[in-house]
């Protein structure tokens, strides 16, 4: 079966002044109908991704091997014109023209994807249908709350019905109830047979809407597989978040001597700790907690989940990296 | 299609634009309106309307039997009725009342006729010079006074060299005395006569030029100007919506969408030549009927506002390719566009429109050909005459656009 989405040997380096690597080596591939997201900290280099295969940055030569990106079997870089018509684009930040109206601003975009009279109009209306605002449709955008312009920088992807949409970050700094039905629409988008590569860094989305995940971090994908495979990778670790009452730091060193104590960080005021068995291991911190007169005011005792598959890979936390 | 749907978003969004109207329509036709109260309703009585200078005359001068009282016809040819338009004149006979007068503003202006005016015409030794005082408050009136005044004094200097030839013939014994006297009358009665009505120089306008009347010679050339230095702003300004846009992310969604990188600049530069001709369009016809402004000849006026679209826009696409954010363009666009506008416009904001105080440094600017073309069209110049200026801005306009779409699109490959 041709990939949706195939992305080989993707490299970025921006040179202002101290050479940034990105995007470094990224190679992935999205079947049909798929949702696959792109998972990693803010700097991982997921919007460069995302930037490179809507054509908006030219991949460097890579080292090793040529880069390539197909879309529907189209060449990004040799038929650009063809393979954009492909996808639609959600950018993280809200790109509309304020002072037009939502309708307005849809039949400018539906223009711009070659959609032409009758279709046209019927396309806006459907879109408008969907993202709800068909009552509103003729206020101007800069009228609109966070949540509503963020419906209609959605609707403008789909104008088109591309085979594939791309959408980054499409909930940062969104209501929670605005947040659910974005994902609500995501996973609407994958039921009508849409492939959808998504980016992120809340790990809970990514759990909830993918099919597949990649977890990328300094520019490199460094797992990509199911939600459950990449859990697996983990093993029988068990994540756990413990509260002192002196300094966190105090308990780097003790901690980390530990027989079962595999990774340990330090997150705001907690320590997590990646333990073999945490009914083994956890009397053992206790143990040495108190050692040290320090007392222990919280535990939490987290199944695995891919904040714990991050801290296992990249011995950090997703939320710092 | 495509750059055609790109150039109407920009138009709707320019003219939703409260400031981008202000800037385009609402401050040239603004200022020019100033202008146009500030000199009076010129369009309603085709003049200038200057109150008359109140003038106090004090005649001193005891005349003589040779050149008779000289002091007097120059107090009769200041009272000529046809000067009672500009100034009001009152006779007095104490020089230092006439002088507090000035002082204390009674009077706008005072001539003081010494006793010895008419003796120093016969005596070389004699100095008998008029005193004229004015009141330093005042500006354009007592001016006028002043400059009648020495007309007429200009005048009556050749009184001088007649009678210091008449001297010399009367020493000679080739003429007596007593012909002097009548000499200088009759000099008198020429001068009186060339002053009245019978004009040395016959004034006429070419049957070409355009009808003129004071509101196209004082308020046209300012409205000229002030459509000029906004068109320019408004290439600028409609322009650095290419900056805009990057900065906002619909430039970057616009390179996602399968529209080449060329249609979206193409629909851009549409939009900025057609808001520009949609400005000038209502700029001319605003001003001509509001001030009743002539522009002159359809041909010439149809092809300098080409010149000033293209010179606008192409200005702008260049200045814009250079810059790398709005916050960079606004501050630079500020100072480019009014150093550019004031060096190429300087003619006219000198109000000698046809001149040239700088000589060729209007011409180092994009305005300054423009200014050129429009001024002489609205003079009635030929389109012969006009033309070297016109295709002048052509030439800048096509080098100004190569290399503005040469950057913009070494940016955006």
């Amino acid at each position: 079966m041709q990939p949706a989405l195939y992305v080989q040997n993707l490299h970025k380096t921006f040179r202002n002044g101290h050479n940034l690597k990105a995007v470094d080596g990224v190679s992935f591939e999205v079947n049909p109908g798929e949702i696959f997201s792109l998972l990693g900290p803010n700097g991982a280099g997921k919007t460069t991704t995302i930037s490179m295969l809507s054509a908006l940055l030219k991949p460097d030569n890579g080292a090793t091997g040529v880069s390539d990106i197909r879309i529907m079997g189209k060449s990004l870089l040799a038929e650009p014109l063809a393979a954009k018509a492909m996808i639609g684009v959600v950018p993280q930040d809200i790109a509309l023209y304020q002072d037009l109206t939502a309708r307005e601003n849809l039949v400018f975009w539906a223009k711009m994807y070659g959609l032409k009279g009758a279709q046209l109009k019927t396309r806006v209306a459907e879109v408008l249908e969907l993202i709800g605002l068909t009552d509103r449709a003729n206020d101007r955008i800069s009228k609109y709350s966070g949540g509503m312009k963020r419906r209609v920088n959605i609707g403008v992807a789909l104008l088109h019905q591309p085979s594939v949409i791309y959408m980054d970050e499409p909930t940062v700094g969104i209501d929670p109830q605005s947040r659910r039905s974005i994902l609500d629409g995501v996973i609407a988008l994958k039921n009508q047979g849409m492939t959808v590569l998504y980016t992120t860094h809340y790990m809970e989305e990514a759990q909830e809407l993918s099919d597949r995940i990649a977890i990328m971090d300094h520019g490199k994908i460094i797992a990509n597989d199911t939600h459950e495979n990449l859990i697996r990778l983990v093993g029988q670790k068990t994540r756990i978040s413990l509260s002192v009452n002196v300094e966190p730091e105090t308990m780097i060193e003790p901690w980390r001597a530990c027989n079962g104590v595999s990774t340990l960080v330090i997150e705001d005021t907690k320590i997590n700790l990646l333990v073999d068995d945490s009914n083994i291991v956890l009397p053992r911190l206790f143990e040495t907690a108190a050692a040290k007169n320090v007392r222990i005011t919280s535990v939490e005792i987290q199944e695995p989940n891919l904040e714990t598959v991050f801290l296992h890979l990249t011995g950090r936390a997703l939320r710092d990296a | 299609m495509k750059p055609f749907d790109i150039a109407f978003k920009d138009l709707t969004r320019s003219f939703r634009s409260t400031f981008s109207l202000i800037f385009m329509f609402g401050i040239p036709l603004l200022v020019t309106g100033m202008f146009f109260l500030m000199f009076g309703n010129v369009k309603a009585t085709n003049a200038i309307s200057i109150p008359a200078t109140k003038v106090v005359v004090v005649n001193l001068d005891k005349g003589n039997a040779q050149t008779g009282a000289l002091g007097q016809t120059i107090v009769e040819s200041l009272q000529d009725k046809q000067l009672s338009g500009l100034m009001e004149i009152s006779l007095m006979t104490d020089a230092a009342e006439a002088r507090k007068m000035v002082e204390t503003g009674a009077s706008g202006a005072a001539i003081i006729i010494p006793a010895d005016f008419s003796d120093s015409f016969i005596d070389p030794n004699a100095r008998g010079e008029i005193e004229f005082l004015q009141d330093p408050t005042l500006t354009i009136g007592p001016k006028i006074v002043q400059s009648v005044l020495n007309n007429l004094i200009d005048a009556y200097a050749g009184i001088k060299i007649t009678t210091s030839e008449a001297s010399k013939k009367v020493a000679s014994g080739s003429m007596t005395s007593d012909q002097i006297g009548p000499l200088v009358q009759n000099y008198v009665a020429a001068i009186h006569a060339s002053t009245a009505e019978d004009k040395l120089i016959q004034q006429h306008t070419p049957a070409s030029a355009p009808q003129k009347n004071a509101a196209a010679a004082l308020i046209g050339p300012i409205m000229a100007g002030m459509m000029i230095f906004f068109a320019f702003f408004t290439g600028v300004n409609t322009t650095s919506s290419i900056l805009r846009e990057d900065e906002e992310g619909t430039l970057p969604r616009l390179f996602t969408t399968p529209t080449s990188q060329s249609e979206i600049l193409r629909g851009k530069f549409i939009a900025v030549g057609l808001t520009i001709v949609i400005q000038v369009a209502v700029l001319i016809t605003s001003a001509w009927l509001l001030f009743g402004i002539q522009w002159g000849s359809l041909l010439p006026l149809i092809l300098s506002s080409l010149c000033l679209v293209c010179s606008a826009g192409t200005f702008g696409i260049l200045i814009c390719s250079i810059m790398k954010n709005t916050k960079q363009s606004g501050i630079v666009f500020g100072g480019l566009l009014t150093v550019t506008g004031m060096l190429g416009m300087i003619n006219i904001f000198t109000g000698n429109p046809q001149g040239s105080p700088l000589g060729i440094v209007p011409m180092l600017t994009p305005q300054g050909w423009v200014a050129r073309s429009m001024l002489a069209t609205m003079s009635g110049a030929s389109l012969s005459s006009i033309l070297p200026f016109i295709l002048g801005s052509f030439g800048i306009s096509l080098i100004f656009f190569l290399i503005g779409v040469w950057r913009f699109q070494k940016r955006y490959a």
